[in-house]
């Protein structure tokens, strides 16, 4: 099991005569003020009631399309714990320009509470209270907070947002922070559009009924169509009842891979003008040739001509392949800073980002593809969605769940998968961020296809300390450790933080505790593709603890675990680390003549199931040296829910053993 | 003849192109400076010209060099703004590592975002910000601006090196006041004095000058900047704010101001709330237990937003609306406090502090100016003055933790302002007690018990996990203690909210394979309930005088009750340090099958010289050696 459990189901309907419809509102019941807990979950500090959402397309009056989203919710606060998180509503709103944005409108809300006589009062939200920001050039909020809050309330709200953009169809988030006792959505989409719905999560609808609306749409403008011409509408109602609060758990990726949700995504477009039917995403070769002709996508990889002199002096001297990419890869990391926005597309042209020497991750690995193509290497463009932005939907074809833009170049019929973002990943490895799931293979001459994201790559450390014991009971010697892989790429970036090597030295010096450091040689200026090596010469003074003419050595020097980082006793939802890892550590200890090794540890050996790891320690000696290693391999990226209590056990052992000690004694 | 020409000719230069003027080759910028330095300001001059009451500009001219990435966010720029604030213009541009210019940018580039974030409702501040890309290092980057302030009673302050890791070249600030403008100032840790001038239009300039100041960095154990970085903080003795206008010279006058224009007139209430007050509190006679009531109240009714709006965020929304809405900011929230408390028949003070949790800012004691982040109030009871913190839904009446003990507050009152001083926590006060029975078996698996209290600041150590509902408590418990398998069986936290409130902690547990068993021995830790398990890292070329904010004191006994047959094959644990600044000891003692450990570890507040700090790292790295130590048995 290496895939994250999320599930995505078809949304296959039996038409059906009935139809949900939202509560009333502005009616509170003595119960719900009454209640003191949540059976289904006692310690909830807050349950929703209700909630009734729906989404509808029709005009404006000039016959513009107009999406009106609806959001109703009726929640009660056992307590004031929740009133933080809770007790303010925020929705960010979009806008194009002066005359095409995003609107939010009939704000209310009321809170019910008893007072000291029983008697139900109620607070209205004061329109005034509304509170709208202009964020940044584009984006703006709104917020309001819930009136007159206090323990034991109900509380009701309302409210509506109109878009003009059919690709702001909104979804539904059944599941959230806190349980949920009933959740509705419900869509009318008329015929002149078409969408996909997904539902993501482990959850399960508990109604979903869908009927047709005869004529419910009548387009009154010009054009193509006669005025008057109309269409039938889908009138969908998907519930769920008794929905528990998500709970997060350490180690796993995006909480969207796992939240029940419903999403949507616009097929197809009927243009009202002309009656032209435009098809969005019915199958990946529409998505192909809608990508082809973007202008901030497939417009881009054709620029190779932006590169016929810039790449000149870059490739002067290069006739081997590997050396010519390797050479565009670092132009590009020297040319255009990362943002560290995330999009699949350019944001203004990699014209623009070349001369600004600035773009988000579009910009630059658009630029990396086409840089490529221009020296005469064969790259396609990777589309992927990161792990913070959750698995990609494949049930069907699916561009909005894209967040992302990678290379994929071909060098002696093998490929490199490439992201110029960060200046100090070497050719060929990948940042944690793009190794989620499957990404989306794209050229300009061919078919897309889905390839897998998992690379080779690893994180993987060895260490060896190398030590003799002195006379006086000291431990001297060196202690070197090499970063390899991922790894290697990572504690770059750590000696980038600090301004020089010295100032890094003085921050390594005090990680250990029991360790002093007395000197040090860490090598980073060379190449990338090779591992950072650092050796220190160290001094270890466990003197006081002579007792009795023995001497106790922990050989688990460095980075003891102490407690196991996983707590729970069971999860619902994978481990998920990105990469395997390997972590060995090789002590080696000089005894002098008058001292002997009064006990020799026995090795261990765990390994997890499917060849899935394991943590092994060896001890040799020959009288005078004597050699411990320990080593834990990780070998899977992603651990299901199966596999963790093995997972767990290998981190107690590695506890375990880190109890023991090796005694010297003084003849 | 000729050399006249010359010098015509580079004057005339100098005033077509600015910019050309000086060589900012990162080569040569002093080397000494680059240590712990990530950018460096090659030259800043800004000057405050207070032209009239309500038009203030501001100047600056910055140019900085970026020696490596980190020094990216140190260059940023970011110029706050509000209704009062107009930003003139904004130019500058961008030099390569070898003096050459590389870019030009203006206020177009700028991004001009709010500055409030998901937790604040509103606020009136935005901020234009931009920092050129640059993929070479070093850069620099040479900008100035020009903002016009309608108000003069919070001037722009002088913090010429506010971040770690900036050195500075040279840098000054020049004040122009116009004839009838009063400026008052008070200069930190400054080389030089003022220099007091006129300019040529016979206008008074004070101006002030630092150069050649090396880069910092962190330093733990060190009290805020103000203390040890060099700042300039300005007060005018008349001014305009917001409309209003005043004159002040000492704190009495300026707590009078504060009352007179932004607090009076805003407590009145509705009758009902009125009505209510007076009826549940008509029966007690006590005014200390009368405003406990009336606080209690408060907290139920209310909860903490934070929105900044209105008179540069310093006046309170009126207590009606709070009535209304039941929520506030801090100035709301004490406003509406004293408002409920004044229908009680209850006097009390709305007080300006610092609010922080880490560092006990004052007020400065011999300098009135507008400063504070936060508000409490205060009830003037004989003998007996309370604090009131109001933006908490859970906090004890009359608790104030260590968010703003021990420093000075402001209160505005009708007579005029009071320089007060909150009260303070003590080492003694400041006190965690544990107490733990275990039970180890044959195979090493831990059950037991641990009953834990927590007082004065804390008090508040568990607050977060209080709040939380069970399953989250259960799994974020198991971070508290460092026991390896840790299984809850049951967790308890009560909370005893009286005037010397206290937490309560119960837990009962087990943990498989807390021992481990190998060749005949029993090996375990002796401390998994307060272990301290990194200490902190010697430094030698500290700056800062060493500083303990608050005293602690953690009495911790544990015992163990092993499996029959064992004796002790360790050496027994037996560590007693006593310093000025803290003590520590740690016993292990054996007697029949009881394992007894006892720890105390005191700390203590106070200002220690800079020398003291190593005598801290080795005080720390000893408490960790003792609290990794590992028990060894071995069968009788």
């Amino acid at each position: 099991m290496r895939k994250p459990a999320l599930i995505f189901i078809v949304l296959t309907l039996a038409l059906l005569k009935t139809s949900a419809q939202d509560f009333p509102y502005g009616k509170v019941d003595n119960d719900a003020l009454n209640l003191t807990k949540y059976a289904k979950d006692t310690s909830a500090h807050a349950v929703i009631i209700d909630e009734y959402g729906t989404s509808r397309i029709g005009f404006d009056n000039d016959y513009r399309i107009l999406i009106t989203y609806v959001r109703h919710e009726k929640i009660k606060f056992f307590d004031n714990k929740d009133f933080e998180s809770e007790g303010t509503i925020i929705e960010g709103l979009y806008n194009r320009n002066e005359t095409s944005y995003e609107e939010m409108s009939d704000i209310k809300a009321i809170t019910y509470f008893k007072d000291d006589n029983g008697n139900i009062q109620h607070v209205e939200l004061d329109q005034s209270k509304i509170f709208r920001t202009r964020e940044t050039k584009h984006e703006s909020t709104v917020k309001f907070a819930l009136p007159a809050l206090r323990s034991g309330c109900v509380v009701e709200f309302s409210y509506k947002i109109s878009t003009p953009y059919l690709f702001g169809f909104k979804g539904w988030e059944f599941q959230t922070s806190i349980p949920k006792i009933k959740s509705v959505y419900e869509v009318h989409i008329p015929g002149f559009w078409e969408y996909n719905a997904a539902l993501a999560g482990p959850l399960k609808l508990s109604f979903n009924t869908a009927k047709v609306e005869r004529a419910c749409l009548t387009y009154g403008g010009g054009g193509g169509i006669a005025s008057g011409a109309s269409a039938d509408c889908s009138d969908i109602v998907y519930g769920m009842n008794d929905v528990p609060a998500f709970v997060e758990e350490d180690y796993m990726t995006s909480d969207k891979n796992f939240k029940s949700a419903i999403i949507y995504q616009l097929v197809q477009e009927t243009d009202l003008q002309s009656g032209v039917k435009t098809k969005y995403t019915k199958d990946w070769k529409d998505i192909d040739n809608l990508l082809k002709e973007e202008s901030l996508f497939g417009s881009q990889l054709k620029r190779t001509s932006l590169f016929k002199d810039r790449l000149g002096p870059v490739l002067a001297g290069k006739t081997d392949e590997m050396e010519k990419g390797k050479a565009v890869y670092n132009y590009i990391k020297n040319t255009i800073k990362w943002n560290e926005h995330d999009s699949p597309f350019s944001a203004d042209g990699i014209k623009q980002a070349l001369e600004s020497h600035t773009g988000n991750s579009g910009d630059v690995n658009l630029a990396l593809v086409t840089a490529l193509n221009a020296a005469g290497i064969h790259t396609e463009a990777v589309l992927l969605s990161t792990r913070i932005n959750g698995v990609v939907n494949k049930l069907y074809p699916d561009i909005n769940s894209f967040n992302y833009v990678i290379a994929k170049a071909t060098i002696g019929g093998q490929s490199y998968l490439l992201d110029a973002t960060e200046p100090l990943l070497p050719f060929g490895m990948l940042p944690l961020r793009c190794l989620n799931d499957q990404g989306r293979v794209f050229s300009l001459d061919k078919p897309s296809y889905w390839i897998d994201m998992a690379t080779p790559q690893r994180e993987k450390t060895t260490y060896a300390i190398d030590l003799t014991l002195q006379d006086d009971g000291k431990l001297k010697g060196t202690l070197s450790r090499f970063s390899v892989g991922y790894s290697a790429y990572l504690k770059r970036k750590e000696i980038k933080k600090f301004n020089s090597i010295d100032e890094y030295f003085e921050h390594v010096s005090g990680e250990t505790h029991g360790i002093k450091f007395t000197k040090s040689n860490v090598s980073t200026t060379d190449s990338l593709d090779n591992p950072v090596a650092e050796t220190y010469e160290v001094e270890i003074n466990p003197t006081d603890k002579m007792v009795n003419n023995r001497i106790g050595f922990s050989p688990f020097l460095i980075e003891q675990l102490k407690t196991n980082p996983f707590k729970l006793a069971r999860r619902d939802y994978p481990v998920d680390w990105g990469m395997p890892s390997e972590d060995r550590y090789i002590i080696t200890v000089h005894l002098p003549a008058q001292y002997t090794l009064e006990n020799a540890p026995q090795p261990l050996s765990y390994g997890l199931p499917n060849q899935g790891g394991n943590f092994q320690t060896d001890f040799t000696t020959d009288g005078s040296t004597l050699t411990f290693s320990y080593i834990t391999r990780i070998n899977h990226s992603v651990y299901s829910t199966e596999e963790y209590p093995y997972l767990k056990e290998l981190f107690n052992k590695i506890i375990l053993a880190e109890k023991n000690e090796l005694v010297f004694k003084k003849k | 003849m000729i050399k006249t020409k010359i010098l015509i000719g580079l004057l005339l230069l100098t005033c077509t192109s600015a910019w050309a003027q000086t060589n900012y080759d990162a080569s040569l910028i002093p080397k000494d400076l680059l240590r712990y330095a990530s950018a460096v300001i090659r030259n800043e001059e800004i000057t405050t010209e207070v032209k009239e009451l309500d038009n203030v500009s501001y100047h600056v001219k910055r140019v900085i060099t970026v020696l490596n990435p980190n020094g990216d966010n140190i260059a940023h720029m970011a110029i706050y703004y509000d209704k009062s604030i107009a930003i003139k213009y904004i130019k500058g541009i961008a030099i390569n590592e070898f003096g050459k210019v590389i870019a030009k940018f203006s206020e177009r580039d700028f991004e001009d975002v709010s500055t409030a974030g998901n937790s604040d409702l509103f606020e009136e501040y935005r901020v234009k910000h931009y920092i050129p890309s640059i993929t070479q290092y070093p850069y620099t980057i040479d900008y100035e601006y020009e903002t016009k302030n309608k108000q003069s009673l919070s001037l722009d302050n002088w913090y010429p090196a506010p971040e770690n890791g900036l050195a500075i070249e040279k840098s000054s600030y020049q004040m122009i006041c116009s004839p009838d403008f009063n400026l008052r100032f008070k200069q930190f840790n400054l080389p030089a004095k003022v220099t007091i001038g006129k300019n040529k239009e016979g206008i008074k300039t004070y101006m002030w000058q630092i150069a050649h100041l090396l880069a910092r960095k962190d330093e733990s154990f060190s009290l805020d900047g103000r203390h040890t970085l060099p700042a300039l903080v300005f007060a005018p003795e008349k001014f305009s704010f917001y409309g209003y206008t005043g004159t002040f010279q000492d704190w009495s006058q300026f707590g009078k101001w504060m009352y007179d224009n932004l607090l009076k007139n805003r407590t009145s209430l509705p009758d009902e709330t009125v009505q209510y007050i007076k009826s549940i509190t008509a029966d007690i006679q006590d005014t200390k237990l009368k405003a406990k009531k009336v606080y209690e109240y408060m907290q139920q009714k209310t909860h903490y937003i934070s929105i900044q709006i209105g008179i540069g965020g310093w006046q309170p929304f009126l207590a009606s609306d709070v009535d209304k809405v039941g929520y506030g900011d801090c100035k709301a929230l004490v406003n509406y406090t004293q408002a409920l408390l004044k229908v009680a028949g209850v006097d009390s003070w709305y007080c300006v502090v610092y609010g922080d949790h880490y560092q006990k800012r004052s007020l400065l004691s011999d300098f009135a100016n507008l400063e504070g982040n936060h508000v409490i109030l205060c009830l003037p009871l004989k003998n007996d003055t309370t604090w009131l913190e109001c933006t908490s839904q859970e906090i004890p009446f009359g608790y104030l933790g260590d968010f703003t003990d021990d420093r000075n507050a402001l209160a505005c009152t009708p007579e005029g302002g009071k320089l007060l001083h909150t009260p303070k926590y003590t080492t003694e006060q400041n006190l965690v007690t544990r107490k733990a029975d275990f039970t180890l078996n044959e195979t090493g698996d831990l059950t037991g018990e641990i009953a834990t209290t927590f007082k004065g600041v804390d008090y508040e150590d568990r607050e977060e996990i209080v709040g939380k509902a069970q399953a989250d408590r259960l799994k974020d418990f198991k971070w508290y203690y460092p026991i390896n398998n840790i299984e809850i069986k049951t967790l308890n936290y009560k909370q005893d909210k009286s005037l010397d409130p206290t937490t309560f902690e119960n837990v009962k547990l087990a943990a498989r394979e807390y021992g481990a068993i190998t060749d005949g021995k029993f090996y375990f830790s002796l401390n998994s309930v307060d272990r301290i398990s990194t200490g902190y890292k010697q430094s030698n070329n500290r700056t800062n005088p060493v500083t303990i904010n608050h005293g602690h004191t953690y009495n911790d006994s544990v015992t163990y009750t092993l499996p029959a047959g064992y004796r002790l094959d360790s050496e027994p644990l037996n560590v007693t340090i006593n310093k000025p600044f803290g003590n520590f000891t740690a016993s292990l003692t054996i007697k029949d099958n009881q394992l007894v450990y006892l720890r105390k570890l005191q700390i203590k507040d106070g200002s220690y010289d800079k020398e003291t700090y190593g005598d801290i790292v080795d005080f720390y790295n000893s408490i960790v050696d003792a609290d990794n130590y590992n028990v060894i048995l071995i069968k009788k």
